[in-house]
């Protein structure tokens, strides 16, 4: 038998999904106590950890530091044992300096560095689990980790890929999609003002379909972006309010989530919230 | 709400190693059920089809019996069938992409009453595989455990039947949930479709194929061909260039022997072959058929070999004509098969006196196909005796590599050998072709139009439409009587002084809507299949000759483009194109419209129109038209005009008219001056076809139909330029027009079949014209070579086209999409269109087959049971047109037959003429050169043959019982044909096709009527169907135009 059929004539996927339903989505800020800032999350069977430190002075040479804002540092790695075949270097090999150049772009583009002029933030993420959509996993889990880390940012940075199969656009590719060969895009978002911080597309795909794929894409940040937001009241105020995480409605969202006035409940917000323009 | 759970699989890795993959897997709440019980229709959100409401019970398949028995399941008369999506799996990983695209298309098609059940996706049904479980056996858990809660879904109102191959499952479950009933496959057919005889008959053929098939491989025999690499490895040989991937073509008259790999894809362009590869040998075939799709090994060079260009015969065998094979081409052999293309293939049972020479085991038999180029299949059956008179439709099973034949099974029997009405179903058969009369669910979708209750324009249409019944005047130009008319035209100054010019197409969208049932039946046969004696429409006759049909004085809905062209220099200003209603004023035919545009106004006594009018208002309405057909055939003129001057040539006509010739019956249809005014018709629907593909492309760029026809191999002109030559013509082969050209300068005054057959080559030299869909080709290769377009689409013909209906869709969604209106309906994705186009392209394809293969029945039994030596009609003049190392062949002016000749015959004897020119058979020797051949024999005569000299030859059928007849030639003279009455010489008209096909039909009649001693008046029928094949000229040009462009590679063992 020759190729899966990505998209079956009834719209399923090879995993169950329909088009545009995400993976599950689990997260958790603060896994770490020593970090500044760390975060878990699971997206399927994708699971990658970031821990955020900063910002502080600049470490090794001093030549390094902007005079106007902060440096961001970003490093990626992925286990040996997150693919099915165990790899041989954790980091250091191409993908991974790729992958953490494009995280520091999504983040130099989220981060408001000219606040800590003189500075550095590092930012490491590590995957644990690899099957598919690595890229969103981590920038997802890298915001986490900065909002747990109290850095300001203009707003969440939140991503998902999709691709493109038969003339239609799916959400989420899981590994078995990516492997498949088609298009994939990253997006990354910044929800509130619909801004992209990054968008990256290395295959060929037909120009007129671009819209498409890009609307999919960003459909599934602002999906992804609602689940994140509840991660991170829910950290900061545990409240029973907010049914568990695990059963979050993910995919097809129900906008029944209860909105809670901060100034009521005494909250206080860290800087990064008040940023944010939806809750002003 | 999904729930997320988690499916370990072990993959085994290319290296070997086992590999742990987990999956995720989701499961729902609600997956459509496609039930009409179903008690929450919200929930499951039923989009598609849904089961009929009017079934007894429900029948679930498991996963065995839809592999194995999938071809019983697609029988009409089974209702209500729910595949699970369990046993669709199994099939797609099991076996393969063709039966599982079978399935898919059966899911697909409104007509049968299924549906796919997404069981794996839903939460109740899905059951994880148990550590130890087998698949088959989770497999079947997961089935029933689905059918159950599908019984409760539908609250225990529906009974369900699962039926099952597997003996355990039904001990186990057969009782287990009262409402779901578990049998075997053969006890549901017996128990609940008692009547379908056919179902159970099948049912029985492949349960013993199958078990012949078990029995086999655990005997093992040698192996008789190599085993086919795996996928993977021919997939990455084609991807480095070690191997070719292409289409097995196997020779009509060697088909033990010699087969051709043409080429496909990519392949070619980065290796340099341009020819095809040949494959010699069955046993390089390695068990591929005529039509897979294969990858080929190439031989080392010196293991290469020629192709034979000796005449042959099929029986014969290959060690006869071990005679010098021409240059070596390259060669190769099969490793692997990527697609087959098994169809169902027509066969003969051998005769008795075969049956015991075949020996020992008598329950296994070979048949032969019809189609030379199919190997002989081994059938096992005990009805052989009976069948022996018949011809019988087979399925091949499989071929494994320890057996010589494949394997097939009996499916039904079509009718006698030598019947007219059998072999024109096997004619049918062969080329896929099935139509059965409409059904009555087909026939209700249909408007009514009887006297009382006639057919009335309703009042929304009217407002919707344009109405041109009163401001234009329309008007139609047909072959004398022709009933139905799909295209009307019109003309007529505005007020600003400019000119409009109309084309009015019948609104056959209209009354077919998309995914009716009407219009999945047009689908399906995609055109109008036209036989010698007979034809199958496309619509139903309440819609192709009367309500779709633009007859004259009747209101009837239109598709309309109009355009403004500036008064004097014709520019096109503007465009319009909208649904109209229109009523047509003159129905006229070409040779009156001819008439009144030479300003001849005495035919008008012949227009039913100016009958009844008094003299007065005649005199206004007459020059009212032959102003309107003056101006037509202006614009035409000046349109041609540009096209010409685009670099654009008038190849089309050229071709018309050899194949005019050569195709009697459309002799008597075309006058031997080709009047302007069909020109002025073709050219205005050329026109309109054009701007609709202008227009469906602007609005869709990546998802309409047009039709493309690319520009031929110059290679392939060798033939024609080395024949031109022998004549001392010169043709030019380098573009359209030099073509044009040089073929209209290549004319013998004395011989004009010389100009004939140049022609006829030229056409066969070039590629079909092909539908495609936009998406799938870039810009550039739209174009098409025969009219010298950039775009060009069938948008004039839709009651005999689906293409066509296509297009109309297409042009009402531009049309509004333009209106910022909502799209009605769905358009087809490119992805869909492409598979459509490839199907239409395909039925026409087949359409043209069948109407040559028909013809060619209709000579041969026309011919037969004449004494060749005796019949007048039997011997003729002939012409030479190619050369052959042990022949020559031949082209019959008067009966259209081309055929091949032999100068040395099966004794080894070659022809020799004496001083009378009468020709004998003598030992000698032939000798070939490029244009003529010579025969010398032993003591010192010697005769040569020329290209295009003239021969008498005498016509004799050679009879086949398992193959159709064909026809022998034999040169009995060097000299041209001299009938003994000088007079008749040059009266002696051409016997039309259409006289043959009446006699041949006529003498089968009598035949019947003197057994049955019946008598039926069946005359009027053949009037009827030796009718006009098209309704106008030009789509009468267009079907011409397709059957010249007809591939005919594999005519005469070239």
């Amino acid at each position: 038998m020759a190729g899966l059929e990505l998209l079956s004539d009834q719209g399923y996927r090879v995993d169950g999904r329909r088009a545009g339903e995400l993976r599950k989505i689990q997260a958790r800020m603060g896994v770490f106590a020593q970090a500044d800032g760390s975060a878990y999350i699971e997206q399927g069977n994708t699971k990658a950890l970031a821990v955020v430190y900063g910002p502080h002075e600049i470490r090794g040479s001093r030549a390094r530091a902007l005079p106007d804002r902060a440096l961001v540092n970003c490093q990626y790695s992925s286990a040996t044992f997150s693919t099915g075949e165990r790899k041989r270097r954790p980091h250091g090999d191409r993908k991974s300096c790729e992958m953490g150049l494009q995280l520091r772009q999504t983040f130099e583009a989220a981060i408001l560095t000219q606040l800590h002029p003189r500075s550095q933030i590092d930012i490491y993420v590590q995957v644990l689990q690899a099957d598919g959509g690595t890229y969103a996993a981590c920038v997802n889990a890298a915001t986490l980790a900065v909002l747990d880390a109290g850095i300001p940012m203009r707003d969440f940075v939140c991503a998902c890929s999709a691709g493109f199969v038969d003339g239609t656009a799916l959400a989420d590719l899981s590994h078995v999609e990516e492997a498949a060969g088609g298009p994939q895009l990253a997006l990354a978002l910044l929800p509130a003002s619909g801004q992209i911080a990054l968008l990256e597309m290395d295959a060929r795909l037909h120009e007129d379909h671009l819209e498409q794929v890009l609307e999919a894409a960003a459909q599934a940040a602002q999906d992804v972006h609602i689940l994140l937001d509840r991660v991170v009241r829910q950290h900061i105020w545990p409240s029973p309010d907010y049914p568990l995480l695990q059963s979050g409605p993910w995919g097809c969202f129900s906008p029944n989530i209860p909105r809670v006035s901060w100034h009521r409940q005494g909250w206080y917000a860290p800087h990064f919230m008040l940023r944010t323009p939806q809750l002003q | 709400m999904l729930q997320k759970r988690e499916k370990v699989l072990l993959l085994r890795t290319f290296q070997g190693r086992t590999l742990r993959i987990v999956r995720e897997h989701y499961l729902r709440p609600c997956v459509p059920c496609h039930s009409p019980l179903c008690p929450q229709p919200a929930a499951c959100s039923h989009d598609g089809k849904l089961l009929s409401s009017d079934v007894t019970h429900y029948v679930i398949p498991d996963w065995k019996v839809v592999q194995d028995y999938l071809e019983i399941l697609e029988f009409p008369e089974l209702k209500g069938i729910i595949f699970m999506q369990t046993a669709c799996q199994a099939v797609q990983h099991q076996r393969g992409r063709r039966q599982y695209n079978k399935l898919r298309n059966l899911l697909k098609d409104a007509r049968h009453d299924c549906i796919l059940f997404a069981n794996e996706f839903q939460q109740c049904c899905y059951l994880p595989r148990e550590r130890g479980e087998s698949t088959e056996k989770w497999q079947t858990r997961s089935i029933y455990n689905a059918a159950v809660w599908y019984y409760h879904h539908c609250q225990d109102r529906m009974p369900i039947v699962m039926v099952t191959e597997d003996e355990e499952a039904i001990q186990q479950y057969g009782s287990e949930t009262e409402g779901v009933f578990v049998i075997s496959f053969k006890n549901y057919l017996d128990n609940f479709w008692p009547d379908l005889k056919a179902a159970r008959e099948l049912c029985d053929s492949i349960l013993q194929s199958r078990r012949e098939r078990e029995n086999e491989s655990q005997e093992s025999h040698g192996k008789e061909y190599p085993e086919h690499l795996p996928l993977e490895v021919l997939e990455a040989g084609i991807k480095s260039g070690r191997y070719i991937q292409g289409i097995l073509n196997v020779n009509k008259h060697r088909a033990q022997m010699e087969a051709f790999v043409r080429l496909q894809g990519a392949s070619s362009k980065d290796s340099d072959l341009v020819s095809d590869i040949l494959i010699h040998g069955m046993k390089a075939r390695n068990r591929s058929i005529h039509g897979d799709v294969v990858v080929v090994e190439l031989l080392p060079k010196n293991e290469w070999k020629g192709r034979t260009t000796a005449l042959c015969e099929n029986d014969s065998d290959d060690k006869a004509w071990g005679e010098s094979p021409t240059e070596p081409m390259p060669t190769g052999r099969v490793v692997g098969i990527l697609q087959k293309n098994w169809r169902d293939y027509v066969v003969t049972f051998p005769s008795k006196e075969e049956v015991q020479s075949q020996g020992k085991n008598a329950q296994k038999i070979l048949v032969t196909p019809w189609d030379y180029r199919i190997p002989k299949i081994r059938i096992s059956t005990q009805q052989a005796e009976a069948l022996q008179d018949f011809r019988v439709v087979v399925r091949i099973d499989s071929w494994e590599s320890t057996s010589v034949y494949p394997n097939g099974h009996f499916v039904r029997v079509l009718g006698r050998i030598r019947d007219l009405e059998g072999e024109i179903a096997t004619i049918l058969v062969e080329n896929s072709i099935s139509v059965v009369p409409f059904s009555e669910a087909q026939m209700c979708e249909m408007p009514v139009n009887t006297p009382e209750n006639p057919w009335k324009v309703s009042p929304e249409e009217e407002r919707e439409r344009k109405d041109l019944r009163r401001s234009h005047l329309v008007f139609s130009i047909d072959p004398k009587g022709c009933e139905d008319v799909d295209d009307t035209l019109s003309v007529r100054t505005l007020h600003n002084g400019n000119l409009e010019l109309g084309v009015h197409i019948a609104d056959v969208t209209h009354f077919v809507a998309p995914n009716s049932y009407i219009d999945i039946e047009a689908r399906t046969r995609a055109t109008t299949y036209y036989l010698a004696d007979r034809r199958y429409d496309m619509l139903p006759s309440i819609l192709s000759a009367d309500l779709c049909s633009l007859l004259g004085g009747v209101d009837r809905y239109a598709v309309s483009i109009m355009w403004e062209l500036d008064k004097t220099s014709y520019e096109i200003k503007k465009v319009w194109y909208g649904r109209t209603i229109i009523r047509s004023a003159y129905k006229l035919f070409y040779e009156a419209a001819q008439e009144l545009l030479d300003g001849n106004l005495s035919i008008i006594d012949d227009i039913p129109e100016f009958r009844d009018l008094d003299e007065k208002s005649r005199q206004a309405k007459l020059e009212e038209l032959v102003w309107a057909i003056g101006k037509l055939t202006d614009i035409a003129r000046h349109v041609r005009a540009k096209r010409d001057g685009c670099g654009a040539l008038e190849l089309e006509g050229v071709e018309v008219r050899v194949q005019l010739d050569e195709k009697k019956n459309i002799h008597d249809l075309i006058p031997k001056q080709p009047l302007e005014v069909h020109e002025t018709v073709a050219e205005c629907m050329i026109l309109a076809n054009h701007w609709v593909a202008k227009k469906i492309w602007e609005s869709f760029p990546h998802q309409v139909l047009l039709r493309q026809h690319p520009p031929p191999h110059q290679e392939f002109f060798s033939e024609l330029r080395e024949c031109a030559k022998a004549k001392g013509f010169f043709i030019d082969t380098r573009s359209n027009k030099t073509l044009a050209d040089s073929l209209d300068n290549a004319n013998d005054p004395n011989d004009p079949v010389v100009n004939r057959l140049l022609r006829s080559m030229a056409t066969q030299a070039m590629s079909n014209a092909l539908y495609f869909s936009t998406g799938a080709c870039k810009e550039e290769e739209f174009h098409h070579y025969g009219l010298a377009l950039d775009k060009y689409t069938h948008f004039t013909s839709p009651i005999r086209r689906y293409s066509d209906i296509v297009v109309h869709r297409l042009l009402m969604a531009a049309i509004s999409k333009e209106n910022k209106m909502e799209i009605k309906g769905n358009l087809f994705s490119n992805k869909d269109l492409e598979e459509l186009c490839r199907h239409i392209n395909n039925r026409n394809r087949a359409a043209q087959h069948s109407q040559k293969q028909s013809t060619e029945l209709f000579q041969c039994m026309y011919f037969k049971d004449k004494d060749p030596d005796t019949e007048e009609r039997c011997v003729s003049d002939g012409v030479i047109y190619s050369i052959r190392t042990n022949g020559v062949l031949v082209f019959i002016p008067r009966f259209g037959i081309k055929g091949a000749a032999y100068l040395k015959n099966k004794d080894g004897l070659v022809i020799s003429c004496g001083s009378d020119s009468r020709s004998e058979w003598k030992p000698g020797s032939l000798q070939r050169f490029q244009n003529k051949i010579t025969s010398t024999t032993t003591d010192g005569e010697s005769v040569t043959f020329h290209l295009f000299d003239h021969v008498t030859v005498r016509i004799s059928v050679q009879a086949s019982r398992c193959h159709s007849d064909t026809i022998r030639l034999e040169i009995i003279s060097n000299k041209p044909y001299k009938i003994p009455n000088t007079e008749l010489f040059h009266q002696s008209p051409p016997l039309l096709k259409s006289e043959l096909v009446k006699e041949v039909t006529k003498s089968v009649e009598e035949a019947q009527l003197a057994q049955e001693v019946k008598v039926d008046i069946i005359q009027e029928e053949y009037q009827e169907y030796c009718q006009t094949k098209g309704r106008s000229l030009y789509t009468l040009l267009e079907e011409i135009k397709d059957l010249a462009l007809l591939d005919v590679s594999n005519s005469y063992g070239i």
